[in-house]
């Protein structure tokens, strides 16, 4: 699949955005390390605010025809993606209730949480429908798997979860729970993406160049698409990534998003938290990742342009 | 009624001349123009709705050449309309065909993820996804002789490789292409239950070659009477 | 759910019928119109050509109506500067006009010759053909020897009929069908319809093709042949015919001259001639009378076989008999033509007995009565369901006449032509063999001022006295047709013609006007050395070309178009009358006579005017005889005047329809003013139904050739027997061996050549060109393919159709390309004998292991055409043409020789021999490259980054 800026951007940042949010609430809930100031709350939840509003602008500059962009809520019946966006509009309401009662400090504490904890429900739903969005299509089998929520839930929290250590590093709490959350989900999210890449690696294509055809019982060659240069199949679909390429990319993946945040951590320690520069390091990781994601999904219609397998 | 094409492989020479008329009946069609990218320049492309590809089975010199028409199946379980976010696309109760309105596409591309088959392509100067409409704005216009009421592709196919109509009507000649001649569907497994069927080549009878003739004539002529055969 | 589906509104639209014009196929099309722009052109399901269909081309024709390269006004070498430069002036029609028609009288007023008019892919013979007659210049010809005419003259030199628009399968009854050497074919969507008719049948289909695609991607068998190789795979399947006495007996006996008796007299003159009688018919032995007796006779039975003594003593043997010796000697039996051939030993036998297994076990009897051309009724027809078609593959080698003669013979041996299920005629054929119809050679008419020659400047010869040539024995034409070289040349060589001209050999011209052909490009062989000979100045005559003037006749931006002095734009097919003529290669198909016209349905946009205006317009200025009236006054008005009432003889015009005053009559009658009128009423083509009794065996249907004879097809009713020993070559031959009474070849090439080609039966030999390349240097065979969706050059200018191919890549073997270390998108460096080329490689199955081959025409001089200069097809797609030379290799002590078959004159592009190397990593991109071609003045060389085609006014 051709990796669009416009997407990686987007759930990536929602992400990390909705990750935050629901740890940050979470953490306030819980009075994790002691508790976050209202301050810490209101700021952390804009934080949350800015980037997932700032990656569904961007998946909204995806649209060829924005000015129909108000229609998508409408098939949440079928569609993970107006699902999403039903999802990530209802998340609104309740996230600005509670960021903003944070922010008041108008003391309807019981109907703040109410409201985060309904927000951090739909940040969850709505991560959760991102990835579907990813995970329903037969049609990419890299992508047509349980472990992509799995990954999206765990990387957005990873995410979140590191932009809520530098949030909390900003207060009196206590940081090492923050630390310990943050080793947590960068273990969890190591692990499922360890996972991901074995699943993709097994050879078990079901979608052949034979069944894509019909003609099953022979070596089936493409001799000519029917057009020399790219279409929109091509374009969208086609990209292809050499193998080496991907190889060295998922190193930059497990180095930049997991095992240099990780020792960077356990270097500092649980006190110092490691800083902006975990952060920066590891969203570099992720943003490798869902480049990766797109890169290395092989779309069945590559199979009626020379692909053998898919 | 379900609605669709069958592709008799087994005569299709790979003419593109059904992609060429597809491409012009529906430029001026319902959801026309259909954009044509650097069309003079160096690497021309556009929006069309059937490709022609072609395949080679076997291995030389036991190789078969496969043309291999592609356009909108039409499927049953069409996940590209239920992915649709905005209802743009959908699939016509009455017939089966699936559409796109073209008011209401936001260009998302995301049902052409959900496609298998490349039946989508995206117009870029319009912003919105098109697709092979089964010429629904010929089969049902009355103002066009009733024999014309076809697809443009089917009714230009100088191999008669493509047949229109109904697969709910097990006597329609489409379904009966299928049953006789084992027409089979794409990507099955897949489970998008398309209605277009592909016809495999047919296996030609052999052709006896025993008890022809009397070898030796070489031999036989030097003593050779002529046959009296009178003009 | 659901939803109402607007369809369109049609108030505004109009629908108009006329003939598609996207190649020569000429289909009938129905075009409908919103306000004067095109909305939907689709095939006419009334036409016997295309019955409804239309191919990729034929829908296209929007976007050739709409093409950047249309030409907007008459063009001339801008003064001062250089040809080929790219620089002109527009200018007026009159001052076109004008100027044309002085050069042109001052030509024809002192040596008409000095005008050479050479036509490319147009279908208007019949009217180029005539103006040329009467201008009196004999340097007139169209396409054909570059194209087809070793499948014409093979054809009507031994059936009477023949490949390439002659002649059509009888795709309702065959039962088997072989496709010989044929990616397209001008019957392109008759040939795809026919196809499906006959696998749904349940027929066998067999190609024989070096290439698997298009048709032989649906052959039941692909024959994977070495190319060149046919006439001996085709000799060898007579071996196996005749091995076992598998021929049809009477067939041969009453329709061919195997009975026929040959006299045997070596080194002697009258050898190998037929005996005859004093009033010159050929003799048969007859077995009842025990006595020699003519063979045109009713009534007789004649020996097939055998040696006999003529009365003057001379021995004789039936032409079977000379069959039977050598065809069935080893040198043809499978085993040992097989590892030349490239085919199995057990395929050929095995093809050989299907289709005699389908010719004599599965033979169709229809319940027709009809009448010999003797008076005897028969009241079954027998049909042999074995059909063939050949074309380029064959005919493009230097050995290919007599290729084309070796699948005739097959067919005749099957009995299998023009009945029931075989290769059938098409009207106006079958003609005498060879039709009566001699070129000029008079050189007191051909050299006299202002006279038209007598005779066209094309026809048929049957002996050396029939060859254009002077008393030296020289070429009098420029394109040295008919002369020792080329003997047979029925339709010229316009391959050699501007390499002649340049040579000033046999002569200087002083113009050549150039109509519809790409002859600085794709047409033409050695691309490159042909462009600089169009710029080569004389060094006698300062300031002056060696082609003084050059007048190119285009209605696009062509590579041609770059070097004309004078450039006459043409309309488009949609906007223009033209008609398909009986007179000249029509739509016939074997069941009907047809011909068609072409109406303007869409109305110019630019200064351009019809070429058939044009030729009128000359012809009436210039006072040709056939265009003027006994006053001095222009007979004609314009060219639908001309077409309406131009009688070639009485009652015999351009159009076949709705002839006769009022329109009743059909083939034959008085001139109808309103002609035009009826046939685009008739959806603009006639066509004439035989009847059933007329519709098979029509070389020897009394009935058919009654009506044919009436209608000028032929000129008396009498058989037509199909000549399997051809007399007319042992004639040349007989010349070349010094043993003929007549004009004799003096140069020992020319008396070699005569003597080993100019065989009386059907003969394989290695072809020229190979003859002289090494093997081993250059061990591939190198071909081009036709793609459906393109013709020729024309169609690298639609937007949509070159979206389909914009480039092209050098097609080989996986297996080959692997052992040499090449794969797919490799740049490669090909060279020939001629010189060299860079393409990029694309590897297949479906290619015989020695050879390659790509899509023709599709590279393109960088500007031309409307494009972009960076577009792909200059810049990576590529002509073989440039590797294939005009001339043989030279040999010393020999003049240079035309690359043709050295019978007919036919260009043999497909002789070629390369070799191939990978490039170095840094030469990407194709070569040569030519200079970027200039934008014409009307043209500010922008092109639309986004093409959006709307007909509709309601949306
Ligand atoms: N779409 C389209 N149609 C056309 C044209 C066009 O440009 N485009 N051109 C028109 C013209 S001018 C012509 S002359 C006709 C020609 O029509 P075709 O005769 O079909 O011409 P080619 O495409 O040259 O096809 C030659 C075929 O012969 C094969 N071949 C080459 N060498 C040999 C050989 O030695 N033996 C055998 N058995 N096969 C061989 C090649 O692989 C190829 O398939 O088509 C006409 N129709
Ligand atoms: N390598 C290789 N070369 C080949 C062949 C091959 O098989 N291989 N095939 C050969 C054969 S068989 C042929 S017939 C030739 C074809 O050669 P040509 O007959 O020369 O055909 P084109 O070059 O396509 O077209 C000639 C010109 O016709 C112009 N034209 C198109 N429409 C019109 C019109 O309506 N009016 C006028 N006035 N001009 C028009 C085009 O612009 C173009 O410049 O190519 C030959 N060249
Ligand atoms: S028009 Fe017919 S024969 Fe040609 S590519 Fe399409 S389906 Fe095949
Ligand atoms: S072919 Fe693709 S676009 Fe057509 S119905 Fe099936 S899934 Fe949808
Ligand atoms: S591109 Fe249009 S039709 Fe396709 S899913 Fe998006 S909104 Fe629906
Ligand atoms: S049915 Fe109509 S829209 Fe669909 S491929 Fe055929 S011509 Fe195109
Ligand atoms: S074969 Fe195609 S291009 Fe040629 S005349 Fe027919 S429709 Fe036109
Ligand atoms: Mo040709």
């Amino acid at each position: 699949m051709h990796p669009a800026f416009s997407v990686i951007f987007f759930t990536v940042s929602s992400g990390a955005g909705f990750g935050l949010f629901a740890l940050l609430y979470l953490a306030d809930l819980l009075k994790l390390g002691g508790g976050l100031t209202p301050q810490q709350v209101w700021v952390g939840g804009a934080i949350a605010l800015v980037l997932i509003i700032a990656g569904l602008l961007s998946s909204v500059g995806h649209l060829a025809n924005p000015k129909n962009a108000w229609r998508a809520f409408s098939r949440w019946r079928t569609s993970w993606l107006s699902r999403e966006g039903v999802f990530a509009v209802a998340f609104f309401p309740f996230a600005f209730g509670y960021v903003g009662l944070s922010f008041l400090d108008l003391g309807l504490e019981g109907l703040r949480l109410a409201l985060g904890g309904l927000a951090t429900l739909l940040a969850w739903i709505t991560v959760f429908s991102t990835s579907m969005i990813y995970a329903c299509l037969k049609t990419i089998r890299q992508w047509n798997t349980p472990l992509v929520p799995a990954n999206y839930l765990a990387l957005g929290h990873y995410t979140g979860a590191l932009i809520l250590m530098l949030v909390a590093a900003q207060g009196e709490v206590e940081l090492a729970p923050y630390y310990f959350l943050v080793l947590a989900f960068l273990v969890a999210a190591a692990f499922l993406k360890g996972l991901y890449y074995f699943w993709i690696g097994s050879p078990v294509a079901v979608s052949t160049i034979n069944t894509a055809t019909g003609f099953t019982r022979a070596q089936v060659k493409l001799f000519d698409a029917g057009h020399t240069h790219g279409t929109f199949l091509t374009q969208e679909f086609g990209f292809q990534l050499a193998r080496r390429w991907a190889l060295a990319l998922r190193v930059v993946v497990f180095l930049a998003g997991f095992v240099i945040p990780f020792l960077w951590l356990v270097q500092v320690g649980p006190q110092a938290g490691g800083g902006a520069g975990v952060a920066l390091v590891a969203l570099l990781g992720v943003l490798a990742e869902r480049w990766l994601f797109f890169a290395e999904a092989r779309h069945v219609v590559n199979l009626y342009h020379g692909a053998q397998r898919c | 009624m379900r609605l669709g094409l069958v592709i008799d492989l087994d005569v299709c020479v790979g003419c593109h001349a059904c992609a060429i008329a597809c491409k012009q009946w529906n430029a001026s069609g319902t959801t026309g123009p259909l954009s044509d990218y650097d069309p003079y320049g160096a690497e021309p492309s556009g929006v069309w709705f059937n490709r022609i590809r072609h395949f080679e089975v076997g291995e030389y010199p036991n190789n078969k050449t496969i043309n291999f028409p592609m356009s909108c199946m039409h499927c049953e379980d069409a996940a590209c309309v239920t992915v649709c976010p905005t209802g743009a696309s959908y699939k016509r109760a009455e017939d089966g065909i699936v559409l796109v309105d073209q008011d209401k596409c936001m260009g998302c591309n995301y049902c052409s993820w959900a496609c298998p088959y490349g039946a989508r392509e995206l117009d870029r100067a319009s912003g919105t996804m098109k697709k092979c409409t089964l010429c629904v704005d010929r089969i049902y216009d009355e103002s066009i002789p009733i024999e014309e009421r076809q697809p443009a592709c089917v009714l230009t196919c100088p191999a008669h490789a493509r047949m229109f109509g109904d697969f709910d009507d097990p006597d329609s000649a489409v379904s009966r292409a299928v049953r006789e001649r084992g027409g089979y569907q794409l990507l099955p497994e897949l489970g998008y239950n398309p209605t277009n069927h592909y016809l495999p080549p047919r296996k030609a009878p052999p052709i006896p070659t025993e008890n022809l003739g009397k070898p030796g004539f070489r031999e036989r002529l030097k003593t050779f009477a002529n046959k009296l055969v009178r003009r | 759910m659901s939803a109402v589906i607007k369809t369109e509104n049609h108030d505004r639209q109009e629908v108009k019928y006329t003939t598609c014009y996207m190649c020569a196929c000429r289909c009938g099309i129905k075009v409908t119109l919103e306000d004067g722009k095109v909305r939907f052109i689709q095939g006419n399901r009334n036409h016997p050509t295309n019955q409804g269909v239309l191919c990729a081309k034929g829908n296209a024709g929007i976007m050739k109506q709409y093409s950047p390269a249309k030409l907007k006004k008459p063009l001339m070498r801008k003064p001062g500067a250089p040809r080929g430069a790219g620089e002109f002036v527009e200018i007026e029609w009159e001052q076109a006009l004008d100027l044309l028609t002085d050069r042109l009288e001052l030509i024809r007023s002192t040596d008409p010759s000095k005008l050479a008019f050479f036509t490319g892919r147009d279908q208007m013979q019949a009217l180029t053909g005539l103006w040329a007659q009467q201008f009196g210049t004999p340097n007139w010809a169209a396409h054909g020897g570059f194209c087809s005419v070793n499948m014409a003259a093979a054809g009507l030199y031994t059936i009477g009929f023949s490949f390439w628009e002659f002649g059509a399968p009888d795709w309702d009854y065959a039962k088997y069908f072989i496709l010989w050497g044929v990616a397209e074919d001008h019957s392109s969507n008759p040939i795809k319809i026919g196809l499906e008719k006959l696998k749904r049948h349940g027929g066998k289909f067999v190609s024989v093709n070096p290439v698997r695609t298009g048709y032989s991607a649906i052959a039941d068998e692909w024959v994977p042949i070495r190319p060149g190789m046919d006439g001996l795979l085709a000799l060898s399947i007579v071996h196996v015919l005749l091995s076992r006495e598998l021929f049809d007996w009477e067939f041969l006996v009453r329709y061919t001259n195997a009975p026929w008796l040959v006299v045997q007299t070596p080194g002697q003159k009258g050898d190998g001639l037929f005996l005859r009688d004093e009033a010159g018919n050929p003799l048969v032995w007859d077995l009842e009378k025990q006595a020699f007796v003519s063979a045109l006779d009713a009534d007789i039975a004649p020996a097939m076989f055998g040696e006999f003594v003529a009365p003057d003593g001379r021995p004789v043997k039936t032409v079977m008999s000379l069959v039977a010796e050598r065809y069935l000697d080893e040198r043809y039996a499978p085993e040992n033509v097989s590892r030349e051939c490239g085919v199995p030993a057990e395929q050929i036998e095995r093809l050989a007995l299907e289709m005699a297994h389908v010719a004599f076990k599965e033979q169709i009897e229809l319940d027709i009565e009809w009448t010999d051309v003797w008076g005897r009724r028969h009241d079954k027809v027998i049909g042999r369901p074995v059909a063939m078609y050949a074309m380029r593959g064959i005919s493009a080698h230097s050995n290919g006449f007599h290729a084309c003669r070796a699948i005739h013979l097959i067919q005749i041996l099957l009995g299998a032509l023009d009945g029931p299920g075989n290769f059938r005629a098409r009207a106006p054929y079958p003609k005498p063999i060879p039709p009566h119809q001699l070129p000029e050679n008079n050189l007191d008419i051909i050299h006299a001022p202002n006279t038209p020659l007598a005779r066209p400047p094309l026809g048929f010869p049957t002996r050396p006295e029939d060859l254009v040539i002077d008393a030296e024995g020289h070429p009098v034409r420029i394109d040295k047709a008919y002369s020792w070289e080329s003997p047979l040349a029925s339709h010229g060589l316009m391959h050699m013609v501007i390499t002649n001209a340049t040579n000033h050999d046999p002569y200087a011209i002083d113009t050549l006007i150039l109509f519809m052909a790409n002859m600085a490009w794709n047409s033409t062989m050695n691309t490159k050395g042909i462009q600089e000979m169009l710029v080569q100045e004389d060094p006698e005559e300062f300031g002056q070309y060696k082609i003084p003037f050059l007048v190119v006749v285009d209605a696009f931006h062509s590579e041609m178009v770059n070097f004309a002095d004078l450039v006459l734009p043409d309309t488009t097919y949609l906007e223009r009358h033209d008609c398909i003529s009986l007179l000249d290669r029509p739509i016939s198909e074997p069941d009907a006579a047809a011909d068609a016209i072409r109406h303007p349905v869409v109305t110019p946009d630019r200064d351009v005017r019809p070429w058939q205006e044009v030729l009128v317009e000359l012809a009436s200025r210039l006072k040709f005889p056939a265009f003027t009236n006994k006053d001095g006054t222009r007979k004609f008005k314009d060219y639908k005047d001309f077409i309406v009432n131009f009688e070639r003889s009485p009652g015999v015009g351009f159009l076949a329809g709705w002839r006769g005053k009022d329109g009743t009559k059909s083939l034959k009658g008085e001139p109808n003013p309103h002609q035009w009128e009826k046939y685009i009423e008739n959806q603009s083509f006639f066509a004439h139904h035989w009847p059933d009794s007329q519709k098979y065996n029509r070389f020897a249907n009394k009935e058919y050739l009654e009506v044919a004879a009436d209608a000028g097809f032929v000129g008396k009713v009498e058989p037509i027997i199909m000549q399997i020993y051809s007399e007319p070559l042992q004639k040349f031959r007989l010349a070349g061996m010094g043993l003929y009474d007549g004009p004799q070849p003096t140069n020992p090439a020319d008396r070699e050549r005569l003597g080993k080609y100019f065989d009386p039966l059907p003969l394989w030999y290695q072809p020229l060109e190979q003859q002289r390349v090494d093997a081993e240097e250059y061990p591939f065979y190198a071909i081009t393919q036709r793609p459906m969706f393109m013709y020729h050059s024309w169609d690298s200018q639609n937007a949509w159709l070159r979206q389909i191919m914009a480039q092209n890549y050098l097609h080989m073997n996986a297996k080959k390309a692997a052992e040499l270390g090449l794969k797919d998108y490799d740049w490669v460096w090909v060279e020939s004998h001629n010189g060299r080329i860079r393409c990029q490689i694309k590897t297949m199955e479906g290619c015989e292991e020695n050879t390659v081959w790509t899509w023709n025409a599709i590279g393109k001089q960088a500007g031309t055409w409307g494009l972009e200069p960076d577009a792909s097809e200059a810049r990576k797609g590529f002509l073989l043409n440039h590797l294939i030379s005009e001339l043989l290799p030279e040999k010393p002590g020999e003049r240079r020789i035309t690359n043709s078959d050295p019978v007919t004159g036919q260009a043999a592009w497909f002789d070629l021999r390369v070799r191939i190397y990978k490039a170095e990593p840094d030469e990407v991109g194709s070569w040569p490259q030519f200079p970027e071609v200039k934008p014409l003045p009307w043209d500010d060389g922008r092109r639309p980054a986004v093409l959006r085609y709307n007909a509709r006014s309601d949306k």
